[in-house]
């Protein structure tokens, strides 16, 4: 598993838990923030990207990406590390 | 470990203002479309001539008022929980012991750590009284906490968008004792979960800073860990069948919301059906006065247990779980168990009545508070406090049984009874 297939596993736990962005274009370079996801709605998201990708970490270690990428390649590196 | 200690009596107090939460956030243009996911209705706004200390004696005044001479005699220690003391080394304590005219042979101190501090303060109480070195003695644990945020800058405001309308005010005043009648604690049975972080915090006299996603995330990890350590101690624990009823810290409702997510898929991998139903039924009466006063900070997780046991109907025991969380951070699950009679004694306080007689600000009134102009900042030496600056919310025909701020003379605060 790399960095991209992570993006696609996050862009997918978005669509599912916020269905209003279900239909619009999604990428490495968007904040979820900025995509009207709330800060609830950012930690469901989060934690069940750990769960889908067997990674056991404390959530604020995965505070501080300021987009998708980065948040991909963090939890890239957690799993790696 | 059989000798009982817990609660023996308990009120809520959540000041003489509110504002509309939903107005506020029409009038500050805050988008959010899912509003009602974040369970928030009123908060409580403290007026210029409340304080930390007129909120904790008011809260506590009913509970002395209901005890006998000799009961009184036997409070030989009051500790106050905030993270909005008045003065580095006079403990908010001291007022309190003059204005409830308290026996001189008692201890008197205030403790902090964010809004885990009314848990800190009740487990110190709770472990006085199970030490058995005073025999029948009582401790007063209080907490009381305000926020003026905004005070700052004007950019405060702004940059603070999202918490200002779920910041309340309110004290919790509790006696605690081996006689527990409102919520006798499950001695030992307790989970921590710490770590350093700096999510939230109150860096300077009235300013407050941090980061909201940060601060969700760390109790996010203190829910998991505080129960896991919880589970680990007691044998034969089960977060879904242990408590009939969970009380957690309620920043606004929507927090606890995800939390309790987060521990039943954990846990129990349950799905949304299942969590939302659980939910409901052990969470939802927890946050009947949450919603009405917004986050009391310290006192958050005991205005979640007051609404618990005034709203969700107990008719035989249960076993009520709760959470506390301490931005930087702090946590702990407990227990305790509540009956019929906790509820026909927290009834009698009456808590819901006296938040319908706060006073419902308009956004002008709210605005110019805001402003801050009449409120007596940390560090004060002297000031008259004006009492008419909302005149619709001053007690006019009061009985002499609230506490305000009239005056600050030399550092020294001096209260009135109207």
């Amino acid at each position: 598993m790399d960095s991209d297939q992570i993006v696609d596993i996050i862009i997918g736990e978005i669509r599912e838990t916020v269905p209003e962005l279900a239909d619009r274009p999604i990428g490495r370079g968007d904040s979820m923030a900025d995509l009207g996801v709330d800060s609830i709605e950012r930690s469901e998201i989060i934690l069940a990207t750990l769960e889908a990708v067997g990674l056991k970490v404390p959530m604020v270690q995965l505070h501080g990406p300021r987009n998708i990428g980065e948040l991909a390649d963090l939890i890239d590196a957690k799993k790696s590390g | 470990m059989t000798r009982p200690v817990g609660i023996e009596a308990m009120n809520v107090f959540g000041g003489v203002a509110f504002l509309d939460v939903r107005e506020l956030c029409d009038h500050r243009g805050l988008d959010m479309p899912r509003f009602e996911n974040l369970l928030m209705q009123e908060k409580s706004v403290a007026l210029p001539y409340e304080d930390p200390v007129t909120f904790a004696v008011n809260a506590a005044k009913p509970l002395l008022d209901a005890m006998t001479p000799a009961e009184r005699t036997r409070i030989e220690m009051v500790v106050t929980c905030t993270e909005s003391g008045i003065d580095f080394g006079k403990s908010l304590s001291t007022y309190l012991h003059r204005y409830l005219d308290l026996p001189s042979n008692c201890r008197l101190f205030e403790i902090k750590q964010a809004c885990y501090s009314g848990a800190a303060g009740l487990q110190m109480a709770a472990n006085f009284v199970l030490s058995g070195t005073s025999p029948g003695g009582k401790v007063l644990v209080v907490t009381t906490d305000i926020s003026r945020f905004a005070l700052a800058d004007a950019g405060a405001v702004e940059e603070w968008a999202y918490s200002e309308p779920s910041s309340g005010a309110g004290a919790v005043a509790m006696v605690i004792s081996d006689t527990p009648h409102i919520l006798a604690l499950d001695a030992g049975a307790y989970g921590n979960h710490a770590f350093e972080v700096m999510d939230t915090c109150r860096p300077g006299p009235d300013t407050e800073a941090g980061d909201a996603d940060l601060s969700l995330m760390a109790y996010l990890d203190c829910a998991a860990g505080a129960v896991g350590d919880y589970l680990r101690r007691v044998e034969g624990a089960d977060f879904r069948e242990s408590f009939s009823q969970l009380c957690f810290h309620t920043p606004f409702g929507g927090m606890v919301k995800g939390a309790h997510r987060h521990l039943m898929r954990k846990l129990y991998k349950a799905k949304p059906d299942e969590i939302a139903g659980d939910f409901e039924v052990r969470l939802g009466p927890s946050l009947s006065y949450g919603k009405r006063v917004g986050n009391t900070a310290g006192g958050s997780v005991f205005v979640a247990l007051a609404g618990t046991i005034d709203t969700a109907g107990i008719d035989a025991p249960v076993r009520i779980g709760l959470f506390s969380y301490g931005s930087g951070c702090c946590s702990e699950f407990f227990s305790g168990v509540a009956g019929p009679e906790s509820a026909a004694r927290l009834g009698g306080m009456g808590i819901s009545a006296e938040f319908d007689k706060r006073y419902r600000l308009s956004i002008a009134e709210y605005e110019r508070l805001l402003a801050g102009d009449a409120v007596v900042r940390f560090g004060t030496k002297d000031a008259e406090l004006d009492h008419q600056i909302i005149p619709g919310a001053w007690p006019a025909d009061g009985a002499g049984t609230r506490l305000v701020l009239d005056k600050v003379v030399g550092y020294h605060r001096h209260y009135i009874w109207v």
